[in-house]
C-alpha cells in the first residue's frame, strides 16, 4: 500500500494474541512509519490516553475479556482520546455487539478472521476521514450556537405545538428581564399583552411555515414592548420547534405614534382652527389656502388660487398694507395692521395677519400668511370707543367729581374736577382709599364707613350719602356722594364708580333756612303765650261784663280794663310784627 | 273755714278772678297778692291757723315763680290744708305734667277763668264740703 508516509500513531487495546500480532504486521505493511502502542487493561488505557491523546486511530479487541465493554466505557475512551477514531476488532460471534457499538460513537468494526491489510488500511483511512468531517461539522455547529447565543437580537426556540420555551439567547434574557431558568419554565403566551391573543391563530395557521408578526409583549417588570417577530420552523433536538427572531421596535412605534399625533394635531390646527393660513407667491398671488378659509371667508380655495390677495382688501386699507408689504425680504416675519377683507360680493370682514417669509423653505416656497377674523372684536372695540367717548364727555361736562375706585388695587382715579372742587394739587392727592377717609369730616366718617360696610358685607349696590370733605385750604365742603358698585360674577364688589356733587351752597342755604325756621318757631311759641295773656284777660272781662251789666259802676270798671287789655294786646302784636320783620332780614 | 287767695302779677287778672270768686260764691272776700313771695309770707304766718286755703296760682311771675312757691308749700307739715289751682294763660303740656308732681295741686285752669271752671272748683272732693247747698 504505502500511500501514507506520514507517521501513523496507533493504540491497540488488547492482549498480545496471534490476531493482534497479525494486525501489527498489517499495520507496518500499510505504513512502515507506524508507531504502535499497546495496552491490555483499562487502567493502562486511561494512563496512556491521559499522557498523550495524539493517536490517529485506536483499535480495540473485543476479546479482551478483562474489560466490560459497556457504553460508559466506550464513551470514556472516546472522551479521553478526544474523539479519536475507534475501530473494534471482533470475532464473528460478537459481531452483533460490535454493531451496537456503532451507535455509541465507534467508527467501524472489523472481523478478525476476515481481516487483511487492505481492509484494515481502508477502515483506518475511512474512519479518520469520517472523524475529520464530524469534527468540522461539530465546529460549524458551535459557530452557529455562538451566533445564536451571542446575537444582539433576542432569539428563542419554542415547541411548535405547546409554545413552551426550549431555548433563549442572552439578548432575550436582557430584553425581558427573566433568567434563563424562568424563561425555560414559561410559555410564550405568558409574554403576550391581553389584546394580542390573535397571534395564536397566526401561529397555528403557519404551524410548519415561516411567518412574521408585530405584537406587544410584557417584560418581567410589566413594561410593554412593541416587537416584530420573524419565526421559522426548525427541528430542535429532534423536536418540532420554531426559532423566533425578536426585533424590539418599541421606540420606533412610540416615535411613529408621536409623529402621527403631531401630524393629526397640525392638520386639526390648519383645517379646523380659527386661523386662516394661506401661502402667497412673491407677487402676492394665492398658491395655497387652508381649508379653514372655506368656513371663515366662505370662499372655495379652488376659486382663489392664482388670484392676487390685494384685490380682496378694502381700497381704504390698501395703502397701509402696501406700505407694510415693503418689509418682505427685509424681515422674516411681520404683522399687518388690521384691514377689511372682501367676503362674497358685499360683506367685509376685519382680518389681522402675520406674514412669514418662507420663500427659502423648499417645503413652502412662498409667503405664509396667518390671519384671524377680528370682525366681532372690531365691532366691540368701536362700541367701547363710543362708550368711552361718551363717558369722557360726560366727565368733562359735569361739574361733579367722578371717581373710579378699584377694590383689588385700592386705587382711586379721579377726573380733573378733584383739583377744582377741593383745590388740591396733583401731588397732594393719594389714590388709596385711606386718603379719602382722612379727608372726611370726623363727625361724618362713621356714617361713611357704615355705608361701605353695607356694600362689602351686605351686598348693597349703591351709596347715596352727604358728608363733609376737607379742602386743600382746610375748610370743609358738603358733598353728595352717589356711587354705584360694580360686582364680579359672584357679587363681590370690584369697582365703585362715584359721582360727587359739591352741595356746599345748597347745604348752607338749607342750614340757614333751618336755623330761621327754628328761630321763627321759637318766636311763634313765646309770642303765642305773650299774645294769649291780654286776650285771656279780655275774654275774662267780657264774661264778667255779661254777669254784671246791670251794675253800671262795675261795668264801667270792667270796660276800662277791657280797653287797657286791648291796648296791651295791640302792643304785643306790633312787637311780633317788628321781630318777624327783623328775622327775615 | 276756706280762705281764697289769688296770686298773679297782673292787676286785671286779680280783678277778674276776685269778681268770679265772689259771683260764684267761692269766697266772699278773696285775698290777693301780686308777688308770690308776699303770699308765702302770709301763708307762713297763717300756717298754724285752723283754716284751709284755696289758692289760684299763676306760673310765670317776676321774682318768685309759681313753681318756687309750690316747692315751699309742699314742705309744710299742714300741706293738706292747701288746695292749689294752677292758672295759666296758655297750657303747656310740660307745665301740666310738672304740676301733677305736687300733691297740693288740685286742678289746672287755662285763663280766662270761666263760670264752668268755678263750678268745677266747687266740686273738687277735698273742698266740696265747704259749698254744701243748704
Amino acid at each position: 500500500m504505502g500511500r501514507d508516509f506520514q507517521e501513523l500513531k496507533i493504540l491497540i487495546i488488547g492482549s498480545k494474541s496471534r490476531d493482534i500480532i497479525t494486525v501489527e504486521k498489517y499495520l507496518l505493511e500499510i505504513n512502515s512509519n507506524t508507531l504502535i502502542s499497546h495496552v491490555a487493561s483499562l487502567r493502562e488505557v486511561k494512563a496512556t490516553l491521559k499522557k498523550t491523546s495524539k493517536f490517529n486511530v485506536i483499535l480495540l479487541d473485543l476479546s479482551l475479556l478483562e474489560l466490560a465493554f459497556s457504553e460508559t466505557t466506550i464513551i470514556e475512551i472516546l472522551n479521553l482520546s478526544h474523539n479519536t477514531a475507534l475501530i473494534i476488532l471482533t470475532d464473528v460471534e460478537e459481531q452483533k455487539q460490535a454493531e451496537k457499538m456503532l451507535a455509541w460513537g465507534v467508527s467501524d468494526y472489523l472481523i478478525k478472521s476476515e481481516l487483511n491489510a487492505t481492509q484494515l488500511s481502508k477502515s483506518i483511512y475511512y474512519s479518520r476521514e469520517r472523524k475529520k468531517a464530524q469534527r468540522k461539522l461539530y465546529e460549524s455547529e458551535e459557530k452557529y450556537r455562538m451566533l445564536y447565543d451571542e446575537s444582539p437580537f433576542p432569539m428563542w426556540v419554542l415547541d411548535r405545538e405547546s409554545l413552551d420555551f426550549l431555548s433563549v439567547n442572552k439578548a432575550a434574557l436582557k430584553l425581558y428581564g427573566y433568567s434563563r431558568e424562568e424563561f425555560l419554565s414559561m410559555n410564550v403566551r405568558d409574554l403576550w399583552v391581553e389584546s394580542e391573543k390573535e397571534v395564536e391563530k397566526t401561529a397555528k395557521k403557519n404551524l410548519d411555515t415561516s411567518f412574521a408578526v408585530q405584537i406587544r409583549h410584557y417584560t418581567k417588570s410589566n413594561k410593554i414592548l412593541h416587537i416584530s417577530i420573524q419565526s421559522n420552523p426548525i427541528l430542535f433536538g429532534g423536536k418540532e420547534a420554531r426559532v423566533s427572531l425578536v426585533d424590539n421596535i418599541t421606540e420606533k412605534v412610540i416615535a411613529e405614534e408621536k409623529l402621527k399625533l403631531s401630524q393629526q394635531r397640525f392638520k386639526a390646527i390648519i383645517q379646523d382652527g380659527s386661523d386662516l393660513v394661506s401661502i402667497l407667491d412673491e407677487k402676492l398671488n394665492y398658491i395655497y389656502l387652508s381649508p379653514s378659509a372655506t368656513n371663515i371667508l366662505q370662499i372655495n380655495s379652488g376659486e382663489i388660487i392664482g388670484k392676487n390677495a390685494i384685490e380682496f382688501i378694502h381700497r381704504e386699507d390698501r395703502p397701509e398694507i402696501e406700505r407694510k408689504i415693503k418689509f418682505i425680504g427685509k424681515v422674516k416675519s411681520f404683522r399687518l395692521p388690521s384691514y377689511r377683507y372682501k367676503v362674497g360680493t358685499a360683506e367685509w370682514r376685519w382680518l389681522e395677519t402675520i406674514v412669514t417669509d418662507l420663500r427659502a423653505d423648499p417645503a413652502v416656497g412662498g409667503l405664509v400668511t396667518t390671519s384671524r377674523d377680528i370682525t366681532n372684536f372690531k365691532i366691540q372695540e368701536q362700541k367701547l370707543k363710543e362708550s368711552l367717548e361718551r363717558y369722557n364727555i360726560v366727565a368733562k361736562a359735569t361739574s361733579d367729581l367722578i371717581t373710579d375706585y378699584d377694590v383689588a388695587t385700592n386705587t382711586f382715579t379721579f377726573n380733573s374736577n378733584v383739583f377744582e372742587v377741593f383745590g388740591y394739587k396733583k401731588k397732594e392727592i393719594d389714590s388709596a382709599r385711606e386718603w379719602w377717609f382722612s379727608k372726611i369730616h370726623p363727625e361724618d366718617l362713621s356714617v361713611f364707613k357704615d355705608s361701605l360696610k353695607e356694600i362689602f358685607q351686605k351686598g348693597k349696590k349703591w351709596i347715596n350719602l352727604e358728608y363733609r370733605f376737607k379742602c386743600a385750604d382746610g375748610t370743609y365742603k358738603y358733598i353728595l356722594d352717589r356711587s354705584y358698585v360694580i360686582s364680579d360674577h359672584v357679587g363681590k364688589p370690584i369697582r365703585i364708580i362715584g359721582s360727587m356733587q359739591d352741595i356746599t351752597e345748597r347745604r348752607n342755604y338749607i342750614n340757614t333756612i333751618e336755623q330761621h325756621n327754628k328761630r321763627l318757631r321759637e318766636i311763634a311759641w313765646t309770642q303765642s303765650h305773650v299774645v294769649r295773656a291780654p286776650l285771656a284777660k279780655i275774654m275774662g272781662l267780657i264774661e264778667l261784663l255779661k254777669l254784671e251789666k246791670e251794675d253800671i259802676d262795675s261795668a264801667e270798671e270792667i270796660l276800662d280794663n277791657v280797653l287797657i287789655s286791648a291796648k296791651e294786646l295791640d302792643d304785643v302784636i306790633r312787637n311780633i310784627a317788628n321781630k318777624a320783620e327783623e328775622e327775615s332780614k | 273755714m276756706l280762705e281764697v287767695i289769688i296770686i298773679d302779677d297782673d292787676q286785671i287778672v286779680i280783678f277778674i278772678q276776685k269778681k268770679m270768686m265772689v259771683n260764684h260764691h267761692i269766697g266772699t272776700n278773696p285775698l290777693s297778692f301780686k308777688k308770690a313771695v308776699k303770699a308765702l309770707e302770709y301763708l307762713e304766718k297763717e300756717r298754724n291757723a285752723d283754716k284751709e286755703f284755696l289758692i289760684l296760682l299763676d306760673i310765670n311771675m317776676p321774682g318768685m315763680s309759681g313753681w318756687e312757691l309750690l316747692d315751699h308749700l309742699e314742705e309744710h307739715e299742714h300741706k293738706g290744708n292747701y288746695h292749689i289751682i294752677m292758672v295759666t294763660s296758655s297750657i303747656n303740656k310740660k307745665d301740666k305734667l310738672e304740676a301733677e308732681k305736687y300733691s297740693i295741686v288740685k286742678s289746672f285752669i287755662e285763663k280766662p277763668i270761666s263760670a264752668a271752671n268755678c263750678d268745677k272748683i266747687k266740686e273738687l272732693s277735698e273742698i266740696s264740703h265747704f259749698f254744701e247747698k243748704v
